[in-house]
């Protein structure tokens, strides 16, 4: 790790919260959901004298137990530690505002993990009202941190009034504005859902490992019963998508809109082919649900459960990706992009330099001029919460087949930032003085070529009169000199810097600075 | 024996089409016959998904011809089929990753019935068949790795042509038939295209049927470990519906793998092929021929010259030859000396097919 940015090779920072976070989702709402599920089966089979099903629900809130206190709580910490890692501004961002929810969800959280030991530990050993009196009381504990948690998730995206009070220093006063916002319900209506089918499913994978023969009966009782847990999500999920929809940012939804409108003509966006996925799946798990544990009760196996598992975890990847997308390119819709950069700072930034104003950048020695070094330090900043440099979203291949001046152009586009650009929707916009983003551009082109393939400017103010642009095409070779180390720095960086190209390559930089410093009377912009 | 639940539709629509039909007939027939159910049924699926992926290829490729123009125009149609035409990239993407897939999932088959040892008496056909299968899949694969006519399908086809070139006497023939001349471009692509949508589906649909038929008549092979089993102890299931509806919830799941992929990773379409172009530093074949070769560019940096190559493809094609013909040496039920030299010769090849496989991708020089 190349502290205190978090540089993961091949699939980058957002594939890795991404993956944790999945893999928590499918746990944390089965804690939710299971929470439900063992007291009301518990209560069934006490209201119906099914004795035969204790046993098996006692070994199932043994799985619950371990696999939502281990695993969930293991992967919420992992989440934390990689959205803090990943986006260090953000995360500190919703700390700030949020600072009394999240208490709120950690004594929900310790309440629950308490109650699920407890739940599990006194079986027989307390009459049953009290223990299904505990398993309630677990029920209300989890149900309390996923009320918390979706406060702060659809905050996101829907920040709503709270956006007036952001940069104020008031926005803690505000957190009810920020907590109870647009898509504050259909989302938490969505996510009991969600709970409620994945206890349904969970339920399966553990039913599924019991002795067809033996335990025949019971099996296909519990069976039957766990894979009607999917019919609410069936009858609701669409009514409180729809509502959820009617939530979403115009300027946002319009991110989903093109991919719809594009369905008749076959080109249809990366979030539309999500939520289409979404839907797929979906659908798919009712119908191998039926198939495989419906018709067939008793010869429900483990790893026909664990395949069932399977598809909803292509269900919650896919829709939990159309979730993410559809905030692009924020963190919080108005007021935190992506790539940490405040939108009140932007002027600011833009400025002073993004360097000087990044609490999370290495410094750099020599920032008065431009530099491939410099250049490294903003693509961290500023590129690597979305790109890598040759795994997913790789800048290698995004930049590739392009000189010097292409990537100028590209940058000078993301700088800019118009509604009219192609990435307006998607990129937050580039920032940072005229030396850094020259250095950018310095560096992509390394990335890219191995090599600078067009003029270096520089970007230094120069004692002209007043209105002419200063920005000029440097002319002196010997001031190559620094762009040649930097560009050492910034192959290792790249990892092109073998023992042997690593000798050869910074002569050579040098000669070809050298050559692109050459003066051009069209590059020179000289009135 | 496991309790079977029965599917008994008694509308008016179904015994409407029954009387006409003799449907009921057809599903007590299939009700006779039992599927062996035990730990290892997991394996008996990934022949009904080898199955499932090739009709979905079928499907697509059918769509695709509408728009395919083999020749000089490969390119272009294949663009227009990725960009312009409604659906195109989907339908590409779907057929694509299937083909993928379905390789995948025959090499997964024929793993499983070779460490079940499901090519045992009176078994061989239904494994010299499913080679058969799995090789013609391999040339489907090869055959339409080409037909985009993109910068990597030219130049990999160039490069797989070139192996059997290599072979004494009849390799420089073979090499030429397929190109239709002395270099890839045009007629190749004719050519492949007309062995990719007729030839080779002329020869493994019967082969096919044959796979097929021979499994109706012999039935599931049991492992070892159940086979020692009582009869009475040794579980079945009915086919019908238990099975086939097992069946139907497993071609469910693995449509959506296939939609997922379709879906976040649409096939891309490369720059045209340009024979005046250098080929690319990360030329390679796809990855069900990555370790054929790698290992013929092993012996190739052993023994350069024409005598690595020749040396490369000798050791290749006998090792297959040995893989086809395993029944011969353990065609008995019950594991001896050499079923379990067998069994280490193909933990053998397990062992090479992902070891060169993975290699060939690590030393892969970086792209452009």
């Amino acid at each position: 790790m190349n502290y205190p940015v978090w540089d993961v090779p091949v699939i980058g920072s957002g594939w890795t919260i991404g993956i944790i976070a999945i893999i928590h989702i499918l746990i944390s709402h089965f804690a939710v959901g299971g929470g439900i599920f063992l007291p009301m089966a518990e209560a069934k089979a006490i209201r119906e004298g099914r004795k035969d099903w204790f046993p098996a629900l006692e070994k199932f809130s043994k799985f619950f137990l371990i696999l939502t206190g281990v695993f969930g709580a293991m992967t919420g910490v992992g989440i934390w530690f990689s959205i803090g890692l990943a986006n260090p501004e953000g995360t500190s961002a919703l700390i700030h505002n949020f600072v009394f929810g999240w208490a709120i969800e950690w004594v929900f959280f310790l309440v629950e993990l308490t109650l699920a030991a407890a739940y599990y530990y006194t079986w027989g050993k307390i009459s049953e009202r009290d223990h299904l009196r505990l398993g309630w009381a677990y029920a209300i504990a989890s149900i309390g941190t996923l009320v918390i948690i979706t406060g702060i998730l659809t905050f996101k995206l829907t920040p709503g009034g709270w956006l007036a009070f952001a940069g104020t220093g008031e926005e803690p006063h505000h957190f009810f504005e920020a907590f109870f916002n647009a898509g504050y319900l259909p989302s938490l209506g969505l996510r009991i859902l969600v709970c409620v089918s994945l206890a349904g499913i969970w339920a399966l994978v553990y039913f599924g490992g019991m002795d067809g023969e033996t335990e025949g009966p019971t099996k296909e009782k519990l069976v039957r019963w766990a894979a009607k847990w999917i019919l609410p999500a069936y009858a609701l999920m669409p009514v409180f998508a729809l509502w959820y929809y009617t939530t979403i940012p115009a300027d946002h939804r319009e991110l989903f809109q093109l991919g719809v409108s594009t369905i008749g003509q076959g080109a249809f966006t990366h979030v539309t082919r999500m939520a289409l996925m979404a839907v797929l799946s979906s659908a798919t798990i009712a119908l191998v649900i039926f198939l495989f544990a419906w018709l067939f009760p008793r010869e429900l196996t483990r790893g026909q459960g664990l395949a069932i598992l399977f598809l909803a975890l292509l269900a919650t990847a896919s829709g939990e990706s159309v979730r993410e997308f559809l905030r692009k390119p924020f963190v919080v819709n108005g007021y935190l992009y992506s790539n940490g950069v405040r939108v009140l700072n932007i002027d600011k930034v833009n400025r002073v330099g993004y360097l000087a104003n990044s609490p999370w950048a290495k410094p750099v020695t020599d920032t008065t001029l431009p530099s491939p070094e410099i250049g490294l330090r903003m693509f961290q900043g500023q590129c690597m919460a979305c790109h890598t440099v040759d795994g997913y979203r790789s800048m290698k291949r995004l930049a590739g087949g392009r000189d010097g001046k292409a990537i100028g152009s590209i940058l000078k586009i993301l700088k800019d930032h118009k509604p009219e650009s192609p990435y307006y929707k998607y990129m937050p916009p580039l920032v940072g003085n005229a030396t850094e983003i020259e250095s950018l551009r310095q560096y992509l082109d390394i990335m890219a070529n191995g090599k600078l393939t067009s003029p270096v400017v520089d970007t230094r103010p120069k004692p002209v009169k007043a209105g002419v642009d200063t920005t000029v095409v440097r002319t002196d070779s010997a001031k190559a000199a620094p762009v040649a180390d930097s560009l050492k720095v910034a192959k290792d960086s790249l990892n092109v810097a073998s023992k042997d190209s690593a000798k050869a390559s910074a002569p050579k930089a040098s000669v070809d600075s050298a050559k692109a410093v050459k003066p051009k009377a069209d590059t020179a912009k000289r009135p | 024996m496991a309790k079977s639940s029965s599917v008994a539709p008694e509308s008016r629509v179904y015994r409407w089409l029954d009387e006409r039909l003799g449907i009921s007939e057809i599903v007590e027939l299939a009700g006779k016959k039992r599927v062996p159910e035990h730990k290892h049924s997991f394996w008996y699926y990934w022949g009904g998904i080898t199955l499932f992926f090739f009709l979905v290829m079928c499907v697509t490729g059918v769509l695709l011809l509408v728009y395919y123009r083999p020749g000089d125009g490969a390119y272009e149609s294949v663009r227009l089929i990725t960009y312009d035409i409604k659906f195109g990239w989907l339908v590409r993407s779907i057929h694509s990753w299937s083909a993928n897939l379905m390789v995948a999932a025959a090499f997964v088959h024929m793993f499983s019935a070779f460490f079940m040892k499901a090519y045992r008496r009176p078994r061989e056909f239904l494994w010299f068949t499913g080679i058969g299968l799995l090789s013609l899949s391999m040339l489907f694969g090869f055959s339409g790795y080409l037909l985009p006519m993109d910068e990597l399908a030219y130049f990999a086809t160039k490069v797989g042509l070139a192996i059997p070139a290599t072979i004494p006497v009849v390799g420089p023939w073979i090499a030429d038939l397929a190109r239709g001349g002395p270099e890839v471009g045009a007629y190749t692509v004719s050519r492949f295209f007309a062995l990719h949508v007729v030839v080779l589906p002329a020869m493994f649909v019967p082969l096919l049927g044959i796979h097929l038929a021979l499994v109706q008549k012999h039935g599931m092979s049991i492992p070892e470990s159940e086979q020692a089993k009582p009869e009475k102890a040794r579980k079945t299931i009915p086919f019908f519906p238990n099975f086939a509806m097992k069946d139907m919830a497993v071609w469910l799941i693995a449509l959506n793998v296939l939609g997922f992929l379709a879906a976040v990773y649409p096939w891309q379409l490369g720059p045209a092929a340009d024979s005046l172009m250098p080929a690319p530093m990360d030329i390679h074949p796809e990855w069900y021929f990555m370790s054929s070769f790698q290992i013929l560019k092993w012996f190739g940096n052993w023994f350069p010259g024409a005598l690595g190559e020749f040396l490369g493809i000798a050791v290749f094609n006998v090792g297959v030859l040995l893989w086809a013909i395993v029944p011969f040496f353990d065609p008995e039920k019950r594991s001896g000396v050499w079923g379990r030299r067998v069994t280490w010769f193909g933990i053998f090849v397990v062992f090479v097919i992902l070891l060169t496989t993975i290699w060939g991708y690590a030393v892969l020089p970086a792209g452009k």
